[in-house]
């Protein structure tokens, strides 16, 4: 039996620097990692290098939602595949959700499917906490309370973000799943084997039987699942590089406006300063993460890409603002190239 | 340098208003200034005179305060248009240049 782990973890909670790290660790090697990406332009595939043995496959759109029925079908090729010797032979399956997903149908999911048995099982679900803003998102998103309530292992992280050891949230992630182990990670450093384990899991906490009980095929159809109507994902597309303190005047913006609105961040960003290596940029609400620079770029698409998910999220706003911000620099710096030239300071 | 506030700034401030969830009308002056009307408030923007070290002049009842670019522009305005406005202390360490 091939053990099936589902990561989930409201958005910026750290997955794919998770997923990223173990991709390149041995201990996690023959897994079949299957990122669900949740937005008009997919990144996170584009942010994870692999090792050779495992590899990753892609889904756009929410799992939760539409494309359980895809999953199935994902996973039912990846086995056809796999006795076919298409793909490397495979131990061990780690599905990521995005970051909205509700994980209940996905187990559901994946539980009943058919074609499944006796060569896949369910064996837990890891759900990521932010260490800085876990509790400010479980208060405001309920996805977020059943992402903690049926996870099997709790991992929180950025604690390394922390001034003080995050006790009275690990408290109360413990009084809302008291089944699950709680571990910690700094950048996604943790053993795979802890978290993934290749022996498959426990049975479900009675959590996970309550979710999923309230996830039924028959209920979603009768209310329609949706996502909060209030968050929006916009992607911003830049064909010319961007200058360095353009960006950074952009993000201090969005942190300053949107803050706690502004739920997710992530970018491949080609600056103009360096064009040859793209930065990776990641923020959370008000928290962005130091850039990151990949030793290259991912594929001959060389635009630089930004997403942005939240409430009340305006695209239009956002074009406006890059695009001001972008024309003053060049002003700003324009008139400081002149005034060199001719010998001022 | 022209006096006129650019054609991208009058854009930015249109979209912002409805991205701020705020009524209001955004509109040029004679002079090629800018107006913003929004509740009981009414600013003058403008570009600052070439020599100081600031870009853009914001008037409201008489009083102007100078800004020094587009981020502090829109603080400025938001700041006197949107009574519930608390902007967060942030700033973002600058973007390294190279890896």
């Amino acid at each position: 039996m091939i053990p099936i782990w589902v990561l989930t973890g409201f958005l910026g909670s750290g997955k794919t620097t998770l997923l990223g790290r173990l991709l390149k660790s041995p201990g996690f090697s023959r897994t079949a990692v299957i990122i669900n990406e949740f937005g008009e332009i997919g990144l996170d595939h584009d942010l994870i290098e692999t090792s050779d043995e495992s590899f990753v496959a892609l889904q756009t759109g929410c799992l939760c939602c539409a494309v359980r029925d895809d999953l199935v079908l994902t996973l039912e090729d990846l086995l056809r595949r796999r006795a076919a010797g298409l793909v490397p032979p495979f131990e061990r399956v780690v599905i990521e959700t995005s970051g909205l997903a509700d994980p209940a149908p996905i187990l559901h999911a994946l539980m009943m499917g058919p074609a499944f048995a006796g060569q896949l099982v369910v064996a837990g679900v890891v759900t990521t906490v932010d260490a800085v803003n876990g509790w400010r998102t479980l208060d405001r998103h309920p996805e977020a309370i059943k992402q903690v309530a049926v996870a099997d292992r709790l991992l929180l992280t950025k604690t390394d973000l922390l001034e003080v050891p995050a006790t009275v949230l690990a408290a109360r992630l413990a009084a809302l799943n008291p089944a699950a182990q709680l571990l910690s990670a700094t950048f996604g450093a943790v053993e795979a084997n802890r978290l993934f384990d290749l022996a498959c899991g426990a049975e479900a906490p009675a959590e996970l039987a309550r979710w999923l009980a309230a996830s039924a095929p028959g209920e979603a159809r009768q209310t329609g699942h949706v996502h909060d109507a209030e968050i929006a994902c916009v992607a911003i597309v830049r064909e010319t590089p961007m200058r360095a303190v353009g960006l950074t005047l952009l993000l201090e913006v969005l942190a300053e406006h949107c803050g706690g609105d502004l739920l997710r961040l992530k970018g491949l960003i080609n600056i103009a300063e360096c064009p040859q290596r793209p930065a990776v940029i990641h923020g959370v609400q008000h928290v962005f993460h130091p850039p990151a620079w990949l030793a290259r770029w991912p594929s001959q698409d060389r635009r630089s890409r930004l997403v942005l998910i939240g409430r009340n999220l305006r695209q239009a706003w956002i074009e406006a603002l890059l695009r001001a911000l972008e024309m003053e620099v060049a002003e700003v710096q324009g008139a400081a190239g002149k005034l060199a030239a001719t010998g001022e300071d | 340098m022209s006096t006129a506030v650019p054609e991208y700034v009058v854009a930015l401030l249109r979209e912002s208003l409805p991205a701020w969830g705020l009524a209001g009308v955004v509109c040029r002056s004679a002079d090629g200034g800018l107006e913003v009307r929004a509740a009981t408030v009414h600013l003058r923007i403008t570009r600052a005179p070439a020599g100081l070290p600031f870009r853009w002049l914001v008037g409201l009842g008489g009083r102007e305060r100078a800004v020094s670019g587009v981020p502090g522009l829109l603080r400025t305005v938001r700041a006197s248009i949107d009574p519930s406005y608390r902007p967060i202390a942030v700033r973002i360490a600058a973007l390294p240049l190279a890896p």
